[in-house]
């Protein structure tokens, strides 16, 4: 810390840490130190690449409207869906989970002035355009053909846009594993006094458990991508089967990754609902420690599932028993989450705000996908369903229905803490059965079109006209999903610009994040507050000591402490 | 919200932590210290992760060294060679060791003397490192051998090349007296890095030259 | 890389026990004498200095002939 301001401080002379803030834009606006500005950012560009890779998916929908294929060829069909996945996975969803609601709201929820190491901070995140943009740039020169898991040979013979692929997933990689040190760092080191491991909001247990995800497995696609790109660009042998290399390894190495990144892009998600049922349920969290522990029980079963992706890929055939039954045995933690979840509405005095609703859609779905998550980790039935459209009806169920689902139950729940403003209810509720409704559409009828037969992946299907009839549903429901997005943009637009001003705590919620002015100053709180409890005893007094009545009140006079004092070394 | 002067109390009961600079100090260290070990392990599982990709394509062959498409079979590495070296980076790490328990008594020229010779074990070691490149019959694009070979030797050794730059940035920081005898973050974290590439080698060498 | 044949190989052996011996010695020296530190740093550092010990033991071993097969 170059610069640690003392703040002067009522309750006597503790050393804190207030760092004066910048006034230049660049450095308040773009370089931004500042967790909660490095959020924003986060937001704004990952919700950009959100409705370009939504582009890519309508341009997939629209090519299977007919079995021959209306509007691209095969090898365009295939870089489209392939930067679809890619960019869904690492340049929105993981960035929103874990950069947007994980910078904006851990430091907060922590009683924190800002993550750990902001330089780092500033660092993932700048790595984040920068390989998107790599990423997108690939269809330039032939974008890359294997799907968003790049399977070798394929991939070792991709066009040359596929090295720009390894490029890009290694430096979001790399941003990733960042992010979680970081993470890690703060929530072990700088929660507010009193703040013991079981007084912290469930927001933040997510955020451990993804924190810890992201530092080890991460690393391990790294290395899997920089051995792609080797093999591509000097054609060292990793995974050339002719070669003496091992395509398997590719799907280990690739695998131990990806699978705990869907806990990666689905733990933040379910810390978000566990925060937005009880304030809209107006009910204590139930089961509280079950589902703080079981968050790290999924991540660390997390790394010992991933070759369930592979059971029909030639591995060792004994393995498959066991991560079968490993795989079903997540399911457990994740079950207690549930039922948790239910447990906590039961009775409660339920608002249908858009927040609520949509973590209540967040159940509907994504129980529905881990259901078939469970029937997928089945040996045969996987043998069956493997490499058809009951795969991709699944990963939407637990990626849309569950992830973005609760990144927009997160959006309407955090909104006005983020940018002061009140977002229309009308609109958000509109948004919400109109999204909900579209995705069964979109993705329902994908599970019979995969249980029927139909591979994913293909461009057409002239073989089996009869597949079009759902086809073209599942297309509808997608034109219809683009559109609810548009409601999402008009509501945050007319927030932005004519919104009513929130206050510090609209919902009357209790984590800490509430208990300053909306949205929060620069230095987040002006004196840390004091923990005494877990935040979800609805009914009784805040379990805060020490919170600025100012601020609570929505003063945005700047307290004297932010001024910038000698600074220490 | 209570009575000023009972949270006054209360508060302070809690949150008075810190009453000097030091103690801010030592916060802060902590706070890195736990980083740069989390930076270790992360950098851990990147090398497991190579280290997992030789050991399957060691074992999806039936013989290692693997023969190659025209019948012969690849040379063993020189282990005698490889052991010189090896003890050559080891002892770097006891060095640094020295110098940094002499930096904890305040000796600094012994402190100065033994980082200079971590500086230079380190040379040596790339300088051997090099030489075994040099003189190596098997290429890094030319077998599964190699390119498991090179590429996690390559990677080691840019760790011990970055580790020597580090190394000389902490010599040139320390005798700027950027440290002292209670703060010297830079130095712990320097030391555990140059132990950390010692440790890695261990693994390295007996992967590659006595299995 | 190809393995030194006779003479040199048993030269280089001999030197590598030699320093494996001294450095392992060393090693395990420094581990003893902060045996009893605390702090996360230290925990590290003796868990290092330890496989570091265990490197020397594995060159002592090689350099015997125990390990390394040739």
């Amino acid at each position: 810390m170059a610069v640690a301001a003392h703040a002067g401080f009522i309750g006597g002379d503790t050393h804190d840490h207030i760092h004066p803030e910048p006034q230049g834009f660049i450095r308040k606006y773009v370089f931004s130190l500042d967790a909660k500005v490095i959020g924003i950012q986060y937001m704004v560009a990952a919700f950009l690449f959100f409705l370009i890779s939504g582009l890519l998916a309508e341009v997939v929908r629209t090519q299977l409207l007919v079995p021959r294929g209306a509007i691209l060829s095969n090898d365009t069909y295939n870089g489209v869906y392939s930067l679809h996945g890619s960019s869904m996975v690492w340049m929105v969803i993981i960035p929103l989970m874990t950069g947007a609601f994980g910078n904006f709201v851990m430091p907060l929820q922590i009683g924190a002035r800002d993550v750990a190491f902001p330089w780092l901070n500033l660092l993932s995140f700048w790595l984040f355009p920068v390989s998107a943009v790599i990423l997108f740039s690939s269809f330039l020169i032939g974008a890359p053909d294997a799907g968003w898991t790049e399977y070798p040979p394929i991939s070792v013979q991709g066009p040359a846009g596929t090295s720009l692929w390894c490029i890009a997933i290694f430096l979001i990689g790399i941003s990733s594993t960042m992010t979680g040190l970081n993470f890690m760092v703060t929530i072990v080191k700088m929660r507010a006094p009193g703040m013991t491991f079981t007084r912290m909001p469930l927001f933040v247990w997510a955020s451990l458990a993804t924190a810890l995800l992201n530092m080890v497995a991460t690393a391990a696609l790294s290395a899997a991508t920089a051995a792609l790109f080797m093999e591509r660009q000097f054609n060292v042998p990793f995974y050339d089967p002719t070669r003496g290399g091992s395509p398997l390894l590719w799907q280990h190495m690739f695998w131990f990754y990806s699978h705990p990144a869907v806990y990666i892009m689905i733990l933040p998600g379910f810390g978000i609902v566990s925060e937005v049922f009880p304030t809209f349920a107006r009910k204590p969290i139930f089961g509280y420690k079950m589902i703080a522990f079981s968050s790290i029980a999924i991540a660390l079963l997390g790394f010992m599932v991933w070759a369930h992706h592979m059971f029909t890929s030639g591995m060792a055939p004994w393995l498959a028993l066991p991560f079968m039954i490993l795989t079903m045995v997540i399911a457990v933690p994740t079950g207690i989450k549930i039922f948790s979840w239910l447990a906590t509405l039961w009775g409660g005095k339920i608002h249908f705000h858009p927040a609520m609703l949509f973590s209540l859609g967040f159940i509907a779905t994504f129980t529905f996908g881990g259901i078939t998550g469970v029937f997928l980790s089945s040996v045969p039935f996987d043998y069956d369903a493997h490499g058809t459209y009951f795969i991709v009806a699944h990963i939407h169920y637990v990626l849309f229905g569950g992830s973005v689902f609760a990144l927009y139950s997160g959006l309407y729940y955090w909104w006005p803490k983020i940018t002061g403003r009140m977002m229309s209810n009308t609109l958000g509720v509109w948004h919400f059965w109109l999204t909900f409704l579209a995705f069964n559409v979109t993705f329902l009828p994908m599970h019979l079109l995969g249980l029927w037969g139909m591979p994913r992946r293909v461009a057409q299907y002239q073989l089996h006209p009869e597949f079009q009839f759902w086809n073209d549903v599942a297309s509808v429901g997608s034109y219809v999903l683009a559109l609810s997005t548009l409601i999402l943009i008009y509501n945050m637009v007319q927030s932005l610009l004519r919104g009513r001003r929130a206050p510090g705590n609209p919902w009357n919620a209790r984590t800490l994040e509430w208990m300053t002015t909306s949205p929060p100053p620069y230095y987040n709180f002006r004196t840390i507050p004091a923990v005494l409890k877990n935040p979800y005893n609805f009914g009784e007094p805040l379990p805060y000591i020490g919170l600025d009545e100012a601020e609570s009140a929505g003063s945005t006079h700047p307290p004297a402490g932010s001024s910038p004092l000698p600074a220490h070394a | 919200m209570a009575a000023a002067s009972s949270f006054n109390a209360t508060h302070e009961a809690i949150t008075v932590r810190y009453n000097s600079v030091d103690h801010a100090y030592a916060e802060q260290r902590d706070i890195r210290l736990l980083g740069f070990v989390l930076f270790l392990i992360s950098d851990v599982v990147i090398f497991s992760a190579f280290i997992f990709a030789y050991l399957y394509l060691r074992n999806s062959v039936p013989n290692w060294p693997p023969i190659t498409k025209g019948g012969h079979q690849l040379p063993r590495f020189d282990v005698a060679y490889a052991a010189i070296n090896s003890t050559i980076l080891f002892g770097s790490g006891a060095t640094m060791h020295s110098a940094m328990e002499s930096w904890k008594r305040l000796d600094k020229p012994a402190f100065n003397l033994w980082l200079l010779a971590t500086i230079v074990l380190g040379i040596a070691f790339l300088g051997g490192q090099g030489y075994e490149y040099h003189s190596a019959q098997v290429t890094w694009a030319g077998s599964t051998m190699g390119a498991s070979f090179f590429t996690l030797t390559g990677l080691h050794g840019f760790h011990v090349f970055i580790g020597i730059i580090y190394l000389c940035v902490l010599y040139l920081q320390a005798n700027r007296g950027v440290y002292t005898g209670s703060k010297y973050f830079g130095l712990t974290a320097g030391t555990l890095y140059w132990h950390f590439v010692d440790v890695i080698w261990v693994a390295l060498f007996f992967l590659f030259y006595l299995w | 890389m190809e393995g030194a044949t006779g003479v040199t190989a048993s030269i280089e052996k001999s030197i590598a026990f030699v320093f494996a011996i001294v450095v392992g010695g060393t090693t395990s020296f420094q581990l003893a004498k902060d045996w009893k530190s605390t702090g996360l740093d230290n925990q590290v550092t003796k868990l290092l200095l330890g496989l570091m010990a265990f490197g020397c033991i594995l060159v002592i071993l090689a350099a015997v002939g125990v390990l390394g097969g040739v």
